[in-house]
Order: C-alpha cells, then sequence, then structure tokens
C-alpha cells in the first residue's frame, strides 16, 4: 500500500507522474517499468550523511478516510491500526508526489498520534524514519530535534522501543549529520535491554566514519568480528568515508583493493562514497577520474548519485565545480523530485546561489510552458529569509531564463503568506518599476496576521508600508482588516493620526458605516445619514445597508431609513431618481435574503411596506414585477399584494376597460351585427386572468362562431390551470379544427399533457406529444424539466402506465433525451411503492435501452436498509460488470454511508484501496517489500528456520521497511516456535489474520490452471504439470512464484532440464525478480552438471550465491568434482572462494577441495605439484584440517580408478613417507583400503607389508567397515579386508558389519564361516547379529541352530544403542 | 427519495434566468475590481463578486460576474481566452437553472 512500506530508494525506480488528478491516480497504471540493474540495488543501503531522498509516484485514497476511521469507538487495538494507516497514508502520499514530507504534516501527523493516546511500534517507526533526509526544508539540527521530541513523547505514551527504533534512530542522525557518541548509544541501547544487531553496528561504524574516527570504526568492526557478523559493502563505503575525513585519501582509496580481497567488488556505494570524498576536498580531477573508472566498468550512477556529489561539492565550499557535475547529469523525469530536493536542501544550508545553479540547469521547465518552474525554490527562499536583493535577482534570472512567467509576483505572495512585510515592501517596488500595479488587496494577508494578534503597531506598519508604495486602504481594507483591531473605530482615527498615518475621510468614513451596518447598528446609521456632510452615492451605500437590515429587525428604523434616502436631496436625487433608487433597493434587500429568510422576515417586510406605503414611497411597476417573481419563487405570494400597494400608479394605465364594461360593448356590437371578434378575445383574455373559467367557457359556447386561435389558447391554458381535462380537449379539438397549422406556446402543451395524462387521456397525451413533435414546437431546458414534472408526478400517484407510457413517447419522439433524471421516475414508480426487485429491474432496463443508471444510489439504499443481500448482489454484479468495480465500489461505499452503516462503507475503502492499491502497485513496482518479505517468511515459517527469518528481520531495516503488524506477527511466531527471544514489540491481533494472497483476485481460469499445475506437481507428473503451463502461456497468464518454483523443482528431478529453463525464463520475463529457490538452483546445478554444462553450472552457482542462497552439499560437491574430472582447477578455486563462508551451512569439508584439486592436478599431469602441496598441508606447522580426518579416499579412488599409475606410485611413495617419516597413518590407511575396496587385494597387501602399522588404524579400518555394510555388493570387499587383516574380527563393529554384508549380498557360505569362527572363539554374539544370521538362514531354507532372537531388528538395533551408550 | 429528486428540480428553478458567469483560477494578484473591467468588455457587469478568506487575507481564485443579460453572458463565454495578469481564467456559466415558461404568449397573437 505504501511507499513508505518499501525503502525510499526503491520507490525511486518508479517515474514520477505526480500531476494526476485524484480520480486519475487512482486508476493509472504508469509508465515506471524500473530497469533491471537498477532492481538489484534496491536494496543498496547508504549511510551517507545528509543523503539525498527518495521518492515516487503516487496513488492514493481520499483522506477523508480518517473521519469514518474517528466515528468507530472500537478497541485501542483498532484505532491504532488505523491510525497507522492513516498516518502511513498521508506521509507515504507526500513522498510519493513530491520526494518529502512537509514538516507542517509529519508535525500533524505526529500530533494526532500523541492525541490518540498511544502508537504502536511500527507507528513510532514511521515517525521517526520520517525525520531524516525526507526533511529537505529543514534544518540538519531541526530534524534531529523533532526525532528526539518523537522518541520522547511516544516513549511517555508507553511505546516500547525495540531495536528497529533504535537503527531507524541512527539512520536520522547519520542522515542529519548529527555527532554523537556512539558509545554512549550503545550505553543507551543496552540500559533499554537492547541487543545491537548488525545493521546497529553498521551504523555505528558509518557513524565515527562520518566523524573521521577510523579507530572508533575499527572498535566496532571487531566487535563484529567476533560476533561472526558478515561486514558489506555498506562498511566498507563507510570506511572509506572514514579515511577521507581522516585525511587520509590513500587508505580511502584502499578500502577497494581490501574489499576486493575480501571477495566483495566495491559497488555504486563504495565509489559513491570516494566520490564524495574527494569532493568534499574539491579534488575534482580524482572526481573526474573515478567517474571515469565507474562508467569504464559495468557499474552505474544514478542522477541522485551525481547529485549527491554536488552536494558534497557544495558544502565543502567548492561550488565551481557543480557545473562539471550538472553536465553529467541525464535529468530522467523520475529524478525530478530528487533534484528539487537537493534544491530546497542547498537553500535550506544557505547555499541558494548553487540552489539556483541547478534549478537554472533543470531542463523540464522548457518542455511544459505552461507551468512555471522554479517555485518550490522561492517559496523555501523565502521561508529561509534569503536576502531580498538575491530574490530579486533570482527572479530576474527564472524570467530570463523563461522558466517562470511571473517570479515576482509569486514570491511576493510568498512573502504575503509568510508576511514579511519588508520583503513584500521590495518585491512591490521591484513590481512597481517593471510597470506592474500594486494593488490594495495586497496588503489583506499582511494584516490579517497583526489582526488576528491584534497588534496595533504592526497594523500601523503596514498602513505606512501601503502609504510608502502609494496605495490608498479602501472600505474593505479598513473594515476586513483594520477595524477589528481595534476596540472602537474612534480609536483607530487616533491611532492613525498619532501615528501619522494619511487616510481619506470620505473613505475612512464610509468603512465606519458599512462597519456599523455589518452589526446591524441601524441607529448609528441612521444618525449619519442625517448628519452626513460627504457627497454619498446611494449606490456606494447599498451593500452596507442591506446588510445592516438583515441584521437588525427594527423596522421603524428600516422604515425611517428608507424615507431618508427616498426624500433627503443627498442620496437619491440623481438620475433615475428616488423611485428607481428605493425600488431597486427593496428589489436587492428581498434578492438577497434565501427563502427561508424571507418566509421568517415576512410579517416584518409586510410591516415595512405598510409603513413605506404610509410615508409615501413609490416604486415603479417593473421593479415590482421583478420583486413579484422573486416572491413567487421563495414561496411567499401572499407578500405580493404588499408590496403591489406601493406600485407607482400614476404611471400605469388607469382607464382599463373592466370585463363588465367589455361584456356590454360585446353585447351591444353584437345587436348592432358589428364584427365583435377582437372584443371577444380581449374579453376571455380578461376573464382568463381573472381565473373566471366558468363565465369564460359560457362566452365562449354562445359566440363560438366567432372565436379565433387566441381565444382559444387562452381558454385551452384556463383549463389546463383549473385541471379541467374534458374542457382542455374539446377546445383543443375546436382550436385544431378552426387552424389545423395553428402552434400553441410550448407551456400550454405541456400543460395540456400534464392534465390529460392526469386524467388517464393517455392516447390523448400521446397525440398531444405527437403534434409537438410534427409543428416542432420548440423544446426548452424548462420543458424538459416540466415533462420530468409531469412524469415524476404521475410515479408519486403510482400511475404506472402513465409513467411509462408518457416516457417512451417522448424520448421515441426526440423530445427530450432519455436523461437520468427524465427516466428517474420509472424508478420512483416502484420505489413509492417499496417494489425493490421492480425499481431494480427498471434501473438496469433503463441502463440496457438508454445506458443510464437512474437513481441507483436510492435502489441500493433501499436494498441495503431492507438486507436484501441477493438483490445487493445483482445490482452489484450489474453495475460492475457494466461499469467496471471501481464505479461499482463507489456505488456500494455511498450507500452504505448513506444508510449510516460505517462499517460496512470502511470495509468497501480498505478492500477497494488494498486490492486496487496493491495492484497497481505491483504493476508500477512490481512487487511490495513488506509483502515479498511476508511471503518469504512464510516460507521460513514452513520450514521452520528461525536463522533466515531472523536475516530478514535484519534485511528488512537495513532496506528502511516498515513492517505491517502481520509480518511482524509472523516473524515473532517464527522466532518463539525456535524459543529464540522476540526482539520487538509484537502488534496484538485484531482483526482475522488475512488470506495468503489478499493482493489481487484471480479470475478463476486462473486459479483452475493454477491449482491443475499444482496438484500435477504433487503427483510428480512433469508432462501433465508442463502441458498446464504451456497452457497457461498461451492465455499470458501468470502464476505466482511459487507455483513456478514447484513445476521447475519438478522437471528438475526429471532431469528435465530443457522444459525446466524454458519455465524459468517465462517466469523470470513475467514476474518482477523471480529467481528459483535454493533446492531448485541446486537441482539445477546438479542437472548442468550431469549435461556437462559445467560453465552454466557454476554460473548458476553465482546466481544463487548472490541471492544468498545456501546450495546443496551435494550440487556444489558435483560441480566441484567434474571440474577435477576435467582438470580445471582454476574452477574449483572460483568455487571456494565463492562459498568462502559458507562451508559449515552448505556442509562442505575442505576436504572436497583438496581432493578435487588435487585430482584436478594430477589430471593435468602436474602430479608434483598435487603431492608437495598436499604434503605441506599435513607437515606444516598450522594445520588446517587435523591429520586425523585428512581423507584422501576420493582422491585415491580416482587415481586408482583412472588408473593413473604413474601417480599412484608418487602418491603410494607420499602416504607411505607420511607414515614413515611423520607418523601420520590416515593416508597410507586410506589408500591401503582404497586398494582393497578397488579389487587390488595384491597392491594392499604390498603396501601393508611395508607399512605395518596400517592394521593399527583401527578407528580408520571400523569406519571403512561400517560405510561398506551399509552398500550392497561389497562382502567380498569386505572378506578381502578381514583376510588381509584378520585381527578386525575380534571387534564387535567390524564382524557385525560383516554379517550385515554377508546378509546384504545373500553370503550364507561367508555368513557360515563368520558365525563359526566366532562361537568358536567364544565370542558373545548380540541379538541383532543372531537375529540377521537366522534371517538369512531362513531365507535360505537352511535351519537355525539357535533360537531366533523374536523381536524385530529396529528392537535389538535399538538396544544395542542404548547398550553402548550405557557403557561409555 | 422521491422528495430528494423533487428539492433538486427545485434547486433548478430558483436562479431563473440571471446571466452569471462563474469564473475560477483567478490570479492571487487580480481582485474583483480587476475582473469587473475585463469582463466590462461583453458587457454591463450587475454584479462581481470574489470572496476573500478573511483568515488569509487572499481569495480562493473563485469569482461570479452577473451580467444584466443573457447576451451579454454569451458574448463572454464566446471569447476563447480570458487573461488576467498573464493567467488564464476558467471561465463558464454559473450551472444553467431551469426557466419558467417564457411569457411571450400566443395570447397576444391575431391569429
Amino acid at each position: 500500500m505504501a511507499a513508505l512500506l518499501r525503502p525510499a530508494r526503491w520507490l525511486l525506480r518508479a517515474a514520477a507522474a505526480p500531476y494526476l488528478p485524484l480520480s486519475l491516480r487512482l486508476l493509472a497504471g504508469g509508465p515506471g517499468r524500473p530497469h533491471a540493474a537498477l532492481c538489484l540495488r534496491a536494496a543498496r543501503a547508504r549511510p551517507v550523511a545528509g543523503g539525498l531522498l527518495s521518492q515516487a509516484r503516487l496513488h492514493s485514497i481520499a483522506a477523508e478516510k480518517k473521519n469514518y476511521l474517528q466515528e468507530e469507538p472500537t478497541s485501542s487495538h483498532r484505532r491504532n491500526a488505523s491510525q497507522f494507516d492513516w498516518a502511513l497514508m498521508r506521509l507515504d502520499n507526500s513522498v510519493r508526489r513530491t520526494g518529502r514530507i512537509p514538516k507542517t504534516l509529519l508535525q500533524k501527523v505526529f500530533d494526532n498520534t500523541c492525541h490518540s493516546g498511544s502508537a504502536g511500534g511500527n507507528q513510532a517507526l514511521l515517525l521517526l524514519r520520517s525525520c531524516g533526509s525526507l526533511l529537505p526544508e529543514l534544518k540538519l539540527s531541526e530534524r534531529t530535534e523533532f526525532a528526539h521530541k518523537i522518541w520522547d513523547e511516544l516513549q511517555k505514551l508507553g511505546t516500547v522501543y525495540d531495536v528497529s527504533h533504535y537503527n531507524a534512530l541512527l539512520k536520522v542522525y547519520l542522515q542529519n549529520d548529527h555527532k554523537f557518541s556512539p558509545t554512549d548509544f550503545l550505553a543507551k541501547m543496552e540500559k533499554g535491554n537492547i541487543q545491537p544487531n548488525r545493521v546497529t553496528y553498521q551504523r555505528l561504524i558509518a557513524a565515527y566514519c562520518n566523524m573521521g574516527d577510523i579507530e572508533g570504526a575499527s572498535t566496532i568492526l571487531g566487535f563484529m568480528k567476533t560476533k561472526d557478523l558478515p561486514v558489506t559493502e555498506a562498511v566498507f563505503s563507510a570506511l572509506v568515508t572514514g579515511h577521507a575525513r581522516s585525511g587520509d585519501m590513500e587508505n580511502a582509496e584502499n578500502i577497494l583493493t581490501v574489499m576486493k580481497e575480501a571477495g566483495i567488488e566495491p559497488g555504486p556505494d563504495t565509489y559513491l562514497a570516494l566520490l564524495n570524498a574527494y569532493a568534499e576536498k574539491g579534488d575534482i580531477d580524482h572526481v573526474k577520474q573515478t567517474l571515469e573508472k565507474v562508467e569504464k566498468s559495468d557499474l552505474y550512477l544514478m542522477d541522485r548519485d551525481l547529485l549527491q556529489i554536488i552536494l558534497s561539492f557544495s558544502k565543502a565550499g567548492y561550488p565551481q565545480y557543480v557545473p562539471e557535475i550538472l553536465e553529467k547529469i541525464t535529468y530522467e523525469r523520475r529524478y525530478i523530485p530528487d533534484t528539487m530536493n537537493l534544491i530546497l536542501l542547498l537553500v535550506t544550508e544557505k547555499l541558494e546561489d548553487t540552489a539556483l545553479q541547478i534549478l537554472l540547469a533543470c531542463p523540464i521547465s522548457r518542455e511544459s510552458s505552461q507551468n512555471d518552474f522554479g517555485s518550490f525554490f522561492l517559496r523555501h527562499c523565502v521561508t529561509m529569509n534569503t536576502p531580498a536583493e538575491k530574490l530579486k535577482d533570482y527572479c530576474k534570472k527564472l524570467k530570463e531564463a523563461q522558466l517562470h512567467t511571473s517570479p515576482l509576483q509569486f514570491t511576493l505572495q510568498c512573502a504575503l503568506v509568510a508576511q514579511k512585510l519588508d520583503l513584500a515592501k521590495v518585491l512591490m517596488k521591484a513590481l512597481k518599476e517593471e510597470g506592474f500595479p500594486i494593488r490594495t488587496h495586497y496588503f489583506w494577508p499582511l494584516l490579517v496576521g497583526h489582526q488576528k494578534e491584534k497588534n496595533v503597531q504592526g497594523i500601523v506598519e503596514v498602513l505606512k508600508g501601503m502609504h510608502e508604495i502609494g496605495v490608498t486602504p479602501d472600505q474593505e481594507t479598513y473594515v476586513n482588516y483594520v477595524f477589528p483591531c481595534f476596540d472602537s473605530i474612534k480609536s483607530v482615527r487616533a491611532v492613525l493620526q498619532e501615528n501619522g498615518c494619511p487616510h481619506d475621510d470620505n473613505v475612512f468614513s464610509q468603512a465606519e458605516l458599512r462597519s456599523k451596518a455589518v452589526n446591524g447598528n441601524l441607529d448609528y446609521i441612521l444618525s449619519f445619514l442625517e448628519s452626513n456632510t460627504l457627497p454619498f452615492s446611494f449606490s456606494s451605500l447599498r451593500g452596507s445597508l442591506i446588510l445592516g437590515f438583515r441584521r437588525s429587525m427594527n423596522i421603524n428604523l428600516w422604515s425611517k431609513i428608507t424615507e431618508l434616502l427616498y426624500k433627503d436631496g443627498r442620496y437619491c436625487q440623481e438620475p433615475p431618481g428616488p423611485t428607481e433608487a428605493v425600488g431597486y433597493f427593496l428589489y436587492n434587500l428581498i434578492d438577497s435574503m434565501s427563502d427561508s429568510e424571507v418566509q421568517a422576515k415576512e410579517e416584518h417586510l409586510r410591516q415595512y411596506f405598510h409603513q413605506l406605503k404610509e410615508m409615501n414611497v413609490k416604486i415603479p411597476e417593473n421593479i415590482y414585477r421583478g420583486i413579484r417573481n422573486l416572491l413567487d419563487s421563495y414561496h411567499v405570494p401572499e407578500l405580493i399584494k404588499d408590496v403591489n400597494i406601493l406600485v407607482e400608479r400614476e404611471k400605469t394605465d388607469s382607464r382599463k376597460p373592466s370585463s363588465s364594461d367589455l361584456e356590454s360593448k360585446l353585447e351591444k356590437l353584437k345587436a348592432e351585427n358589428q364584427p365583435i371578434g377582437d372584443i371577444l378575445k380581449q374579453l376571455i383574455l380578461m376573464l382568463c386572468s381573472e381565473e373566471n373559467m366558468q363565465k369564460a367557457l359560457e362566452l365562449k359556447a354562445k359566440y363560438e362562431s366567432d372565436m379565433v386561435v387566441g381565444g382559444y389558447a387562452a381558454l385551452i391554458n384556463l383549463c389546463c390551470r383549473h385541471d379541467n381535462a374534458e374542457d382542455a380537449l374539446n377546445l383543443k379539438r375546436e382550436f385544431d379544427r378552426l387552424d389545423s397549422s395553428a402552434v400553441l406556446d410550448t407551456g400550454k402543451y405541456v400543460r395540456l399533457v400534464k392534465v390529460l395524462g392526469k386524467h388517464g387521456k393517455l392516447q390523448d397525451a400521446i397525440n398531444i406529444l405527437k403534434e409537438m413533435k410534427e409543428k416542432d414546437v420548440l423544446v426548452k431546458d424548462a420543458t424538459v424539466l416540466s415533462f420530468f414534472h409531469i412524469l415524476n408526478g404521475a410515479a408519486l400517484r403510482g400511475e404506472t402506465e402513465t409513467v411509462k407510457q408518457l416516457h417512451e413517447a417522448i424520448v421515441t419522439l426526440g423530445l427530450a433525451k432519455p436523461s437520468t433524471t427524465l427516466s428517474s421516475p420509472l424508478v420512483t414508480l416502484y420505489l413509492e411503492k417499496d417494489d425493490l426487485p421492480a425499481a431494480l429491474e427498471s434501473t438496469i432496463d433503463c441502463y440496457e435501452k438508454y445506458k443510464i443508471l437512474p437513481r441507483i444510489h436510492d435502489v441500493l439504499c433501499k436494498l441495503i436498509e431492507k438486507g436484501e443481500t441477493e438483490l445487493i448482489q445483482k445490482a452489484m454484479d450489474f453495475v460492475s460488470q457494466e461499469q467496471g468495480e471501481m464505479t461499482m465500489l463507489y456505488d456500494l461505499f455511498f450507500a452504505f454511508l448513506q444508510t449510516g452503516n460505517y462499517k460496512e462503507a470502511k470495509k468497501i475503502i480498505e478492500v477497494e484501496t488494498l486490492e486496487k492499491l496493491v495492484e497497481m502497485t505491483q504493476k508500477l513496482f512490481e512487487c511490495d517489500r513488506d509483502q515479498l518479505y511476508y511471503s518469504l517468511l512464510k516460507l521460513y515459517k514452513v520450514n521452520d528456520d528461525w536463522q533466515k527469518a531472523d536475516a530478514v528481520w535484519n534485511k528488512m531495516q537495513e532496506e528502511n521497511i516498515i513492517p505491517r503488524e502481520k509480518t511482524l506477527r509472523l516473524l515473532a511466531e517464527i522466532l518463539r516456535n525456535n524459543n529464540q527471544e522476540v526482539p520487538f514489540d509484537v502488534p496484538e491481533l485484531w482483526y482475522e489474520e488475512e488470506k495468503d494472497c489478499p493482493t489481487s483476485l484471480p479470475s478463476p481460469v486462473e486459479v483452475n490452471l493454477q491449482q491443475g499445475l499444482l496438484n500435477a506437481c504433487h503427483r510428480r507428473r512433469n508432462k501433465d504439470a508442463f502441458n498446464i503451463f504451456l497452457t497457461a502461456k498461451k492465455q499470458n497468464i501468470v502464476f505466482d512464484n511459487e507455483t513456478y518454483a514447484r513445476l521447475i523443482n519438478l522437471l528438475l528431478m526429471k532431469d528435465n532440464s530443457t522444459q525446466a529453463m524454458q519455465v524459468k525464463d517465462f517466469a523470470e520475463t513475467h514476474i518482477k525478480g523471480f529467481t528459483l529457490n535454493d533446492a531448485a538452483n541446486s537441482l539445477l546445478i546438479i542437472t548442468q552438471v550431469r549435461r556437462d554444462y559445467l560453465k552454466d553450472a557454476l554460473t548458476t552457482l553465482k546466481t544463487a550465491l548472490d541471492l544468498d542462497q545456501i546450495p546443496s552439499r551435494l550440487a556444489v560437491t558435483r560441480l566441484i568434482q567434474a571440474c577435477a574430472l576435467k582438470g580445471d582447477t582454476e574452477s574449483i578455486h572460483d568455487i571456494q572462494k565463492l562459498v568462502n563462508g559458507l562451508e559449515d551451512s552448505i556442509g562442505l569439508s575442505r576436504m572436497v577441495f583438496i581432493n578435487n584439486i588435487a585430482l584436478a592436478q594430477i589430471k593435468n599431469n602436474n602430479i608434483d605439484v598435487a603431492i608437495e602441496s598436499i604434503e605441506n598441508m599435513l607437515t606444516s606447522e598450522n594445520q588446517t584440517v587435523d591429520p586425523q580426518y585428512f581423507g584422501l579416499a576420493y582422491l585415491f579412488r580416482k587415481v586408482i580408478e583412472g588408473q593413473l599409475e604413474p601417480a599412484l606410485e608418487k602418491i603410494s611413495i607420499m602416504a607411505e613417507r607420511l607414515a614413515n617419516q611423520f607418523a601420520v597413518y590416515k593416508p597410507v590407511t586410506d589408500l591401503f583400503l582404497q586398494l582393497v575396496d578397488s579389487g587390488k587385494v595384491d597392491d594392499a597387501r604390498a603396501l601393508l607389508q611395508r607399512c605395518g602399522a596400517i592394521a593399527e588404524q583401527m578407528p580408520i579400518l571400523l569406519v571403512f567397515c561400517i560405510r561398506n555394510s551399509q552398500r550392497p555388493g561389497k562382502a567380498p570387499v569386505m572378506k578381502s579386508l578381514l583376510e588381509l587383516i584378520p585381527e578386525l574380527i575380534d571387534k564387535e563393529e567390524a564382524y557385525t558389519c560383516l554379517m550385515k554384508s554377508y546378509v546384504f549380498d545373500n553370503d550364507v557360505t561367508s555368513a557360515k564361516a563368520l558365525y563359526e569362527s566366532l562361537t568358536a572363539k567364544n565370542v558373545k554374539l548380540n541379538d541383532l547379529f543372531l537375529k540377521r544370521y537366522a534371517v538369512l538362514l531362513k531365507n535360505a531354507g537352511e535351519s537355525v541352530p539357535f533360537t531366533e532372537p523374536p523381536e524385530s531388528f529396529e528392537f535389538y538395533a535399538k538396544q544395542l544403542k542404548e547398550s553402548k551408550e550405557t557403557h561409555l | 427519495m422521491a422528495a430528494s429528486a423533487a428539492r433538486g428540480a427545485m434547486a433548478l428553478r430558483t436562479n431563473i434566468g440571471r446571466p452569471v458567469a462563474f469564473v475560477r483560477k483567478i490570479p492571487w494578484t487580480a481582485a474583483s475590481g480587476e475582473l469587473r473591467e475585463h469582463f466590462a468588455q461583453f458587457g454591463h457587469v450587475r454584479k462581481c463578486t470574489v470572496p476573500f478568506d478573511k483568515e488569509t487575507g487572499f481569495h480562493k481564485g473563485m469569482g461570479w460576474i452577473h451580467f444584466s443579460s443573457e447576451e451579454e453572458l454569451h458574448n463572454a463565454l464566446q471569447q476563447e481566452n480570458h487573461i488576467i495578469d498573464g493567467v488564464k481564467l476558467h471561465v463558464q456559466p454559473q450551472k444553467p437553472k431551469a426557466l419558467q415558461g417564457d411569457q411571450t404568449s400566443d395570447e397576444e397573437k391575431d391569429f
């Protein structure tokens, strides 16, 4: 999940794509495919001081997660775990996005942790590790201070520290160049009863080395050696630094040679240490030489390594060499955050000139001309108080370089945010010089700070600054930012005068007025308006007045003020005059209120209007109409008549006739037989406006022949308003008969549809819709909305058919698009009836028809409410299938939230993040380091290998991985099972153990194939298994690591190395970092040896050892032997070096090398060399192998087998000489035995005669017997031996072995002879012997001359063994 | 649930026919005065608001321009680039609110 779970440098490998919006981030795969070669270096430990950080790319989930978490009052474990997730997420996001953590963020996470009252071990680790180079914007000392604060506070909270915390602290010290005493540190650990581990020592060495204290480093190194801890490249790199800092460059260089001698090739880290060392000395020549050397080697320095060198040069005071290194930087996109962090760090270190140099060298900005580059630099310069003049210069340079379009403005903004008045003034002056205007609001951020602290002096300073720049404070400046700082406006005026702050009285007074208005102080406003002498325009007061009115409910004052404005010559007299001005004011007053406010103040407003009426205040009719519309939309039409009384009647048409006038006029005309059409229409319209339907209809019936379309239109509308479908429809028909081409207003059609639909006249309604289409009636947004209301109304009434048919007609006619809104009534219909299956069906139906999912959220909510799990499943399946899993999860998430199921909602976000994010990171980074180690640990648990598990714990610290709790728990389990101490605080379990494979959900096909393959492996069916592999390969299905490993093992075991390699190649190209495990590599070596691919086998061995694997003894031995037979001495020496130090783990005897090297030499005809070296080994003072164990049997056998007569002769002479002159009898005895073993009994006898002491080498002889008795076909050898050395028969071990051998080979005759000779000697034979002999006789059909011991072989074997032990 | 749908429709209706442009990405250097000045070229700006955050003294980069007519708003929206202080603004119509039926009437027509 998280960047910080992985070592930061691992993340580095991913390309940066930092500006994706959140939603995209979740989905983005991203182009980061790390280079394989770089990945091997992923584990580079880097104890370089002040090291640059790492960075990565992003992905994340919404920060809101926190809120859900807080709503859960569950156990503290859960809270801690959630807390950790949250903290991790926040910090992780930052690191991914920018490669750094802002101090404020770390502080926030820390505060939050403290606030929660407890912190788990891994959370402490997370916080501590954030205090190093991830904080480039902080001074080194501040970072360490921060770390110490965290350390102490968390300790107080009861956090238990283990070695990983101490190691993390050490790392922080190193990154922060913190000077400390390593001995004190160790003492502190000891006091805390914490055992230091390899990583601790490594870092302490680095600490000494950073101080140039080689002696100190050596002490620790010695300590490591006594503890048998491996010395890694990291230690050597530190030593390079150490020597260099102690002034001894020669020895620093020498370290590389020492390393090579110790079998460790210097890697990039070592070279980087050397490069930094030279850089610190300002030795550009050596830096260049070393860089060339690295370039020529197959090593590779990354941009960030070069940046490190730049840092070293700069810090040491050699900025002049920076450009030379800059030239070498490739500026890969993914290193841009690193570069930015270096720039920040340099600014922090007051090396801002160098920082600018690097910034200007960055090629990124020119590509994207739109985005300004360098803002981060300018901002940090401002924070770090870079001198203003310098900043001005930087701005100029950035602009010249076309990196930034408005650097001055940006820097000014930063200065304002940081409230740096002096800097801001300099920058404003610079802007002004360049012809940019300086605006009043530039000063507001400066005032805000002082205002919060009520710092009058500060305010005065800013106001003076404004004056200095030539900016006059405006009303808003005073009201919002100056006045709040003072107790009264009077005191403001006084202070300003006192301090010589010039101010415009007019502006000031208006500000004062506004400020009073804001407080609802209408008394003041009234008296001000009465006494005011300044020339104010009414419009400039309007805003303030409205505010004041709304904050005061004193209607009398409202009216008095309005009257004053209306009547006083100072205010509203200019055109358009008081009527307009006050009318507009009333409109604005109501407009500024919300509908609920107007509703609440209805009575006040009514009172106000009536008072105005009494004061004879008038408003124009057009403004009245506006107010009427407002009141209508606010649903307070009751107020309309009260406003109406203010209308300026003089201007309205008072000569309008009444309806009765018109009617009598109509009758008169009719009587006179005059045309009445016009007057009839007029009358009908009037009746309509009077809502007199009855009368209008009567009139129409009476004068039907004189009706015109206009009259019908009005009548139709009237009937619709009165819900009179019958008449409306009839009128419409008459209207059509009158003029079939006549078109009604859109609104009237819609109203007709509504009424007809409502009264079940569906077909008529549909016909109206059709007519709309045919006559091409204008359909506006409002019309569509009306359609929705028609449908929705019908849905609420449960009129299924109406909804369906009208919707269908509207959509198919193309009157409106089937939008989610328009279609929602189709679902509402069922939701209202609580018919959830139908509702869901309807939603799905809409999707199938129109690709919309109306009301899916409501449907889900209801389903959740009712607990309809099956339907939820159905809905989810549908959504996820049609719109993808993400949409489905979001839908479900919000539905859970809506219904108050926070736990479930949270679960979804967890599943979602885990699955999606892990899947994504897998694609990006191919693996999650913690997860990787977790899997590894699982393997170790199966193997019960606590040592390796412990090594993993060390490695994780080295790589700076913060382990998850489950990883820690697993580790603890392995250690405990093996009675080992657990060196950390084990987090308690609070949730169900995760399943083995929580990260991705493979498809069923994959699962089946994989299962089939594993089954085939289990049944050792290599062909079946391989075929499944081929099938999967064809379908591009990739299995997990383990599956491939199993398959490869099986194939190798079946000696099918070609197929095994095919599988290996596929796995390697499809699974990042796929490697064969120990067993597979060993098998591979054996197979390769068998096929005589010795070079390949050697490579395999190297690979395995590089992976810290332990190859099997058999594999190594076979390889060595094969080399020996080829006479390849060199390869054997190589192998010896490779496995150096691992001999015991592999179980490899030194003799393997001695025998085989000698053999190889002999094969090369270097017999004398071989013999001389063996002799030397056996006779020299410091023998590496005890002569007792100096077994050369293998060599002898091979020489005898190979019939290498000259060699055999010389060897024989050597063996005899060793025996006779040095009393070393082992070689000669071995030679004797090998001669016997090879059937060269005569040679053996001759040797025995020359060297009688052989017969006295009982232990050697007995071992030979025992070994041979375990193999079949050795009876003749044993017989020969007994013949040569008859005294052997007196030894119980010997005769037991002899019998065993005879039994093995079914040699009844020899067995009988042995038994008889033994009984003749009265030897007391043990039961095992007798049992064996008896069984042999019985099987041969012979009688047993004694009572056969009744128990089993095992019984007697055990008995014999026990009796021997008691004897001892 | 049905209520929520109805409420949505209601909200649509409130801002009837108000030609308002919603402006985002206003540079910090510009305030309502600058916006008003810029948008005046497209018509009469009845009202122009750029709210400032009283906590920081900066505005939040958003503002509203109230024009007198749809046409003026349309003019403003027609222009592709709106640049103030070298920064390109994002201008869009305030979410089109539903309109009430236009009152031009067939009743007044003499067919």
